[in-house]
């Protein structure tokens, strides 16, 4: 323990004297962490979608008597995607050739079959395959619905029309054709019989309702959509789990992984070795001045993005009060991260070769961690068993969640499992170093 | 003092050290002499304990110190961090160091050396494993070494150097020839 406490006051007073190395790895991974967020950002942006109209779309059309701007309604769409106007050969072009994601079409004859309100006229949605194409189909749905919202109500307001010709009689069409009735109120007048006088009553007051009661079973359930003052992306929960994360992960890989390697370029390993402090020893001032660093760091950008978010006045602001809960789950992710890069010294052969592995390995780590489970379930296995993941779900919950105690304990344990395997592969590897 | 007894030592399929039986008496001197390559310096990293034999063993009873061919010691240290963290490690008394006040790294070749030297003298050893010890050094500074190398062979230590010169080797009480790997 004494040995251990003086090799990492040796290593911390060496990092102090490199502030370049420590700029750039403080640096770094929030570099990374800006890209991410705008390579997630362009995920969120519009996707090209090709709109081909072979039924020339007119800008109005009356459907129950009432007008619909369709052209102007398909294209409010264009909300969530950018529809571009395509001749259908160059649409399908541009599909195969991945310029767009879909092609929406509007098949010939469209109009004419909304306008006969007997059968449901078809849009047709081609898409491709991939995560962006099932954006689109939802957007497309929705857009469906939409439409099919606006058009209930003047299918509605036709079918009362109807209603209201058998309740008072007059003249009305169907299928073109024209005719006249007499109405129940005009039959009422001209029944004796009392019983069928008593049906046509009953009949009248059920028609009555009939206006509210369609109106009821068009919309059983109304979303009212309210905008809410809830963070930016940007300065979201989720983007500082991963902010921390990736620093934490990053900056104590590489750092433990220069710090071992750098022991044998400098053939110290070998002096220390003749009994002035064994490999376990050696190996756990890495592991601990990674944890260290990772700590004050971490809890630095913590920091950081707390006052950030309090400056852009965002709704919740920062839990500040969470904030030193993530002092021992920075030091248990920068020890787990040390003991990955502790393993990656074992293997290389020095230390540029060292901090470059540790940098090459622990970009895939992350990006497994950032990847969807839904979008590919084997990332989500394989970073199941690598710490990144762990260590975004710890700091979320830790920040975040308002019982996040059992998260915390489960991702702790994952991160301690992990960082138990790769202390004793390191500790076994170490040998050859010395060797 | 030192007892080595079938020591080898390969790297791979190439064996730098083969089979050999060492003894390190009190009062000795001993110079190793070789070509580049014949085992010199492996011999005597095998005897300190900075690398571990292939085979055989080495015992030492008594506190050896290790002055290796190329400096072992941290660059972005000054030499008086270095000398303090080294004895501190080793519980053992630090000792000035007549060497300027910068990281290790900014120190000429001949101070390293110095540095590196100093650092086997932590402890007050009674034995000394010495790999081109005056290599880089100024004539003062050899004069010197050799004064405190002298001192301790009389004290009753012992030391076993490696050298390429051969006025060197004139001072030690034995010289033991190494060639491919082979004592002969």
């Amino acid at each position: 323990m004494r040995r251990t406490a003086l090799l990492l006051r040796k290593d911390l007073r060496v990092l102090r004297r490199s502030p370049l190395l420590l700029a750039v790895l403080v640096s770094y991974p929030l570099l990374i962490a800006l890209l991410l967020a705008l390579v997630a950002g362009y995920a969120n942006a519009k996707p090209r979608v090709a709109f081909v109209d072979d039924d020339n779309l007119p800008e109005r059309v009356v459907i129950g008597g009432r007008a619909f701007q369709v052209e102007r309604t398909i294209r409010r769409v264009g909300d969530d995607v950018i529809l571009v106007p395509l001749e259908r050969s160059e649409a399908e072009r541009q599909l195969r050739s991945g310029k767009v994601v879909a092609i929406v079409r509007v098949p010939a004859g469209f109009v004419a079959q909304l306008k006969a309100m007997q059968r449901s006229p078809q849009l047709e949605l081609e898409t491709t395959r991939g995560l962006l194409a099932s954006r689109v189909t939802q957007q497309m749905q929705a857009l469906v619905y939409s439409l099919n919202r606006e058009l209930q109500g003047a299918f509605i307001a036709a079918n009362l029309r109807y209603v209201d010709l058998i309740l008072h009689g007059g003249e009305g069409s169907f299928l073109g054709r024209r005719f006249d009735v007499l109405g129940l109120e005009r039959a009422e007048d001209r029944v004796r019989d009392p019983e069928v006088r008593e049906f046509i009553e009953v009949a009248q007051l059920a028609l009555d309702q009939t206006d509210d009661a369609l109106e009821a079973t068009a919309n059983p359930i109304e979303l009212r959509v309210n905008a809410a003052g809830g963070r930016t992306w940007a300065l979201s929960a989720q983007v500082q789990a991963y902010a921390l994360a990736l620093v934490t992960t990053f900056l104590a890989a590489v750092l433990a992984a220069a710090a071992l390697a750098a022991e044998r370029d400098e053939r110290v390993l070998q002096r220390l070795a003749r009994g002035l402090a064994s490999l376990g020893e050696i190996l756990a001032s890495k592991v601990s001045l990674a944890s260290l660093v990772a700590a004050v760091l971490g809890l630095g950008v913590a920091v950081a993005f707390g006052v950030a978010v309090e400056a852009a006045g965002v709704e919740g602001g920062e839990p500040w009060s969470r904030v030193p809960a993530l002092v021992p789950a920075l030091l248990l992710a920068g020890a787990v991260a040390g003991a990955l890069g502790a393993l990656v010294a074992t293997l290389a052969r020095e230390a540029r070769s060292a901090t470059l592995v540790a940098v090459l390995v622990v970009l895939p780590i992350v990006f497994l961690g950032i990847v969807p489970r839904e979008a590919a379930p084997a990332a989500g296995w394989v970073s199941h068993v690598l710490p990144f993941a762990h260590e975004v779900r710890l700091f979320d919950a830790l920040l975040y969640e308002i019982d996040p105690w059992r998260t915390v304990i489960v991702e702790a344990g994952w991160l301690l499992a992990i960082g138990v395997v790769l202390v004793a592969a390191a500790r076994t590897l170490m040998r050859r170093l010395t060797a | 003092m030192i007892r080595a007894r079938t020591v080898s030592r390969r790297y791979g399929a190439h064996v730098a050290l083969h089979e050999t039986d060492f003894d390190l008496r009190e009062g000795e001197l001993v110079a190793l002499v070789g070509r580049n390559g014949a085992g010199k310096s492996t011999l005597l990293s095998v005897l300190a304990g900075a690398l571990v034999p292939s085979t055989g063993t080495v015992e030492r009873g008594v506190p050896t110190g290790w002055a290796p061919q190329r400096p072992a010691l941290y660059s972005r240290l000054t030499p008086r961090e270095n000398v303090e963290l080294f004895a501190r490690l080793a519980r053992a008394p630090g000792t000035d160091v007549d060497l300027p006040d910068r990281p290790a790294a900014d120190l000429s070749v001949g101070q390293r050396q110095r540095l590196n030297l100093a650092l086997a003298f932590l402890g007050e050893p009674r034995a000394l494993l010495l790999d081109e010890p005056t290599a880089a050094l100024d004539d003062d500074r050899r004069a010197e070494l050799w004064q405190r190398v002298a001192a301790l062979c009389a004290d009753g230590g012992a030391v076993v150097f490696a050298t390429q010169l051969h006025e060197e080797t004139e001072r030690a009480d034995r010289v033991v020839q190494l060639h491919g790997g082979h004592v002969e």
